[in-house]
């Protein structure tokens, strides 16, 4: 007999009253037993099994162990607070060890409303419960749209980044192990490079973040993928939109694998949605990859290497005919980056240092009929080094922290351009005319940038900490050396309760689309002075909220004669509530975000609402686990963005097309939109797989919201874009 | 992308009247006829205007304004356009820049049965509107009435350049399709109109243009 076996036997003795209450039992129920153990191996006291379909129901022992009686062939549900779900099957009197996972190791998403939250004032969700939000089909890196502060857009066309506190999405930057990445979404479906099962924590920084990230102006995201679990393990996924594959595991002792594809499937649906009678034929029906790949080695008790990867291509072909031989007609796009990292992180006592260098190639491929084209490779090479040195005293403060480091930048930009202006923020968009060539570049520079930093934090008193620090960033194709000081200040100012402030300087280069054609033009400034306040009442509960200013200067516009200068000014104001509850199988989130925010495009000019000006914004989700089974609902509210009306058009004879005439800039607004989303998910095991199926499903209650307005060629005709009625998906999701 | 998935949705939003519908009332073409004259020499302006429920018609525009170069204000009176001296065009080039000898360019604004269009002449220079070669409609040369099946493509061609001049098919009667290409086709189902008119719209890379109107009907 195994010791395992004897375990049981005498833990199955040791319970003779579950036995002796028992009636006879029907013929295929058998007493059973079986332990629950953490992946270390430790037994897991007090877990839940229930048998599925019935009230039968055990508790482990302090050594793990339970026994109850069942039909064989029953699934028992095992829980544990702070675990993952483990399932068996009742297949005898002695069953396997069911092994939970913790749910917080390599699994937590940390999302911060204000820099720093090391201490209390993190915000902390599990990956698990991220990707279970209603209505971003697991998206994690979608969730952001429930965070406070970001402008929640229905079907964000055309975005590659997060709108932020009132700001462009090009001002905030998508960092994915430190580095940037220059494409967050493809584009077809709005879905993320990253699938979740890769991500181990998403910092969402909506402002005042520190000196050691710069290049942006509003916020900050930043994605540390996933080291790979010691457990050798693959998933697969496989929904409407794309299905993947994910593996990882250990080699050796030391070092971890993961690597991951996926590839989107709803280009296989796609041609048979398209009307046969359309003029359309899609050569190449729109299809995405990405892969990812991530090696973790710990290279002693100090030192730990890792080398990450990540790389996606989104590429379409469409001719709007049927002769898919009429070059006038082609529509091309094509995208496609490549990021490898290789970065040291050292810990000893009072030191600690990371080190990384990161390659990235991008690659823009469009071409519109027989004259638009742009074709754009941008390789770059980016070291970086920061050190950080602690100590409990220093200078008459205590818990001193210092921090100091640099990094750079060395890019070589080819583009070959031919295409008409795109159009800036408050700009309403230009008629469609393949053959407009307003833009149009033929040529190659370096794009080389240095940044050091420096910044100290020390506790003034034990309930007073304060961050100071600069930043200074040196631009060698604009001439520019920016230096931003940033300071920050938390208070506890009782029990439970911190109070932040911070105030800085930021700047984003010109490098967004054709600013990088411009030699001389600056980057954009901005100050943002934040207020915040934390109350932790109870453990599982928080609430945040805070309130900012932010002033912006030299914002890139358009000049008069059509090229681009640094004469816009700007404001927002907003304050935002967010609180998050967690009890049990329960899981509660509420978000609320003010904002108000204004530009002024030129001196002189009138003030008018930024484009991305969202006033209100609601986000109520809640999510219950009971289980198999993980029912969600998330409930948003929030108001339209602005837009500018067309007031009517000029035939433009030789050009063949309506030249619209707009009214005042941003001077209507799109209704308030709001619809109820639901999800549900069952968890079941299939032999030694772990099996997830999920139904989510956006609008349940069909609320048709206005997207965009469409016009007639002579724009005499408009028509509401409304938002799909309600949007279905599913998918499946096995774990070996 | 972005232009893929705004085609999409705009692709989804079928009650907006085509481009290549002519029972709507719009603009279809202005024509300079000569579009490019040297000094001296007039040119005259006409303009095809579309009303829903009723052919399209010729007309002279209702007024016309030079909006550049300023200095050629005059240039302009009513539907005719007159260049000036040699002199006054040599000043109008300098104003805008444009190399000893070079076409100018004379932007006009002018209105027509209540819409706006704009439409450029080109002055110090001499061309003619492009003629309407290799017209074949249903495999054959056009007549000045034309009978076509329902329910059946009917190929329509002119010859032309595709990525250089403009042709435009329009319709009253039946669905245009690749109305924007010089080899179109037409499709009448028995539900659309039986009765109506066929335009084709000629924009040369020069600046100038040329247009036929043909009555069409559905075979019995």
């Amino acid at each position: 007999m195994s010791p395992k076996t004897l375990a049981l036997a005498l833990a199955v003795m040791a319970c003779p009253r579950i036995a002796e209450a028992q009636e006879p039992l029907p013929p295929d129920v058998i007493g059973t037993a079986g332990r629950v153990i953490d992946v270390t191996g430790a037994p897991v006291a007090r877990a839940r099994i229930g048998a599925e379909g019935s009230d039968i129901h055990a508790t482990t022992d302090a050594n793990g162990f339970y026994t109850l009686s069942a039909p064989l062939g029953t699934t028992l549900v095992v829980e544990h607070d702070g675990d993952e779900m483990g399932i068996a099957t009742v297949t005898g009197a002695t069953l396997d060890d069911v092994v939970l996972r913790p749910l917080d190791q390599g699994e937590t998403i940390e999302l911060h409303g204000e820099k720093p939250f090391e201490a209390p004032g993190a915000a902390v969700m599990d990956r698990a419960e991220l990707e279970r939000v209603p209505g971003t089909g697991g998206d994690v890196v979608q969730t952001l749209r429930v965070m406070p502060g970001v402008t929640n857009i229905e079907i964000p066309i055309g975005l590659n980044g997060i709108p932020i506190r009132g700001s462009s999405p090009q001002d905030s930057r998508v960092l994915v192990d430190g580095f940037e990445i220059p494409m967050l979404y493809h584009g077809l479906v709005y879905r993320s490079v990253l699938p979740a099962e890769s991500i181990a924590s998403l910092d969402y920084i909506p402002g005042g973040f520190g000196v050691e990230n710069g290049r942006a102006t509003s916020g900050i995201v930043s994605i540390t993928t996933r080291p790979g679990d010691e457990k050798r393990s693959v998933e697969g996924e496989l929904s409407v939109l794309d299905g993947g594959v994910l593996a990882q595991g250990s080699a050796g002792k030391r070092t971890t694998y993961l690597v991951g594809m996926r590839r989107s499937t709803i280009d296989l649906v796609l041609p048979s949605l398209m009307p046969s009678d359309a003029d359309l034929s899609l050569t190449t029906v729109p299809y995405y990859y990405d892969g990812q790949l991530r090696i973790d080695h710990r290279l002693d008790d100090h030192w730990r290497l890792f080398l990450s990867g990540i790389g996606a291509t989104d590429t379409a072909e469409i001719y709007t005919t049927k002769d898919t031989s009429e070059a006038t007609k082609r529509l091309y796009a094509h995208t496609a980056f490549a990021r490898v990292t290789a970065g040291a992180n050292y810990h000893e006592g009072a030191w600690t240092a990371n080190v990384a260098l990161s390659g990235v190639v991008t690659r823009f491929d469009f071409a519109q009929g027989t004259g638009q084209v742009l074709k754009a490779t941008l390789p770059n090479v980016s070291p970086r080094a920061e050190v950080i040195h602690t100590s409990e005293k220093a200078a008459g403060l205590t818990n001193v922290e210092i921090r100091a480091g640099a990094e750079a930048q060395v890019g070589h930009y080819s583009a070959d351009i031919a295409t008409g202006n795109e159009p800036r923020e408050g700009e309403a968009p230009p008629p469609y005319d393949p053959h407009d060539m307003s833009t149009t570049y033929h040529g190659e520079f370096w794009v080389n940038d240095v940044a050091q930093w420096v910044s100290v934090a020390g506790n003034l008193d034990p309930k007073i900490r304060a961050t100071v620090g600069v930043r200074s960033d040196e631009l060698a194709r604009t001439g520019e050396v920016q230096v931003q000081p940033r300071a920050q200040l938390e208070l506890l100012v009782a029990p439970k309760w911190i109070v932040r402030a911070s105030s800085g300087a930021y700047r984003r280069p010109p490098e967004y689309q054709s600013e990088l054609l411009q030699a001389r033009l600056d980057s954009e400034r901005a100050s943002q002075e934040i207020v915040g306040v934390q109350w932790e009442p109870r453990e599982g509960t928080r609430v945040q909220g805070s309130a900012y200013y932010t002033d912006r200067t030299h914002l890139i516009t358009r000049e008069m004669d059509g090229t681009l200068g640094n004469e816009g000014r700007g404001t927002t104001v907003g304050a935002e509530l967010i609180a998050t509850h967690r009890m049990g199988p329960w899981f509660a989130w509420l978000s609320y975000t003010y904002a108000h925010s204004r530009r002024v495009d030129h001196p002189g000019d009138e003030s008018r609402l930024f484009s991305y000006d969202q006033p209100h914004n609601l986000n109520a989700a809640a999510s219950w686990k009971h289980g198999r089974w993980t029912l969600g609902g998330r409930f948003q509210l929030y108001s339209g963005l602005p837009y500018t009306p067309v007031v009517g058009s000029v035939f433009d004879n030789d050009r063949n097309i309506y030249v619209p005439m707009y009214g005042e800039t941003n001077s209507a607004r799109a209704p308030m939109h709001h619809q109820l989303d639901l999800r549900v998910d069952y968890t079941w095991k299939w032999g030694p797989t772990l099996m997830t199926a999920f139904a989510d499903v956006q609008n349940v209650y069909l609320n048709k919201s206005p997207i965009t307005t469409a016009y007639s060629f002579d724009y005499t005709q408009s028509t509401t874009v409304s938002s799909l009625p309600i949007i279905p998906m599913v998918g499946l999701k096995g774990v070996l | 992308m972005k232009a893929l998935v705004l085609l999409v949705l705009v692709g989804c939003t079928g009650d907006l009247v085509e481009p290549w519908q002519l029972d709507h009332d719009r603009i279809v073409a202005v024509r300079s006829t000569p579009p490019r004259i040297p000094a001296g020499a007039t040119a005259q302006l006409d303009v095809l205007v579309a009303t829903a429920g009723a052919d399209v018609t010729t007309l002279a525009p209702d007024s016309t304004v030079v909006v550049s170069p300023p200095s050629l204000a005059s240039a302009m009176n009513g539907a005719t356009v007159t260049a000036p001296s040699e002199e006054t065009l040599a000043t109008a080039r300098a104003e805008l820049g444009l190399d000893p000898g070079a076409p100018i360019p004379l932007d006009v604004e002018l209105t027509a049965n209540g819409f706006t269009a704009t439409k450029t002449v080109w002055l110090g220079d001499t061309a003619t509107n492009p003629s309407l070669d290799g017209l074949e409609i249903e495999d054959g040369s056009p007549g000045d009435d034309l009978v076509l099946p329902v329910k059946t493509d009917v190929r329509l061609a002119v010859t032309a350049d595709d990525s250089v001049d403009n042709v435009t098919w329009l319709t009253s009667c039946g669905t245009m399709h690749d109305f924007d290409l010089s080899r179109a086709y037409l499709r009448i189902e028995p539900a659309d109109p039986q009765a109506g008119q066929l335009v084709v719209v000629y924009r040369g890379a020069g600046g100038g243009v040329s247009w036929r109107i043909w009555p069409v009907r559905a075979s019995e």
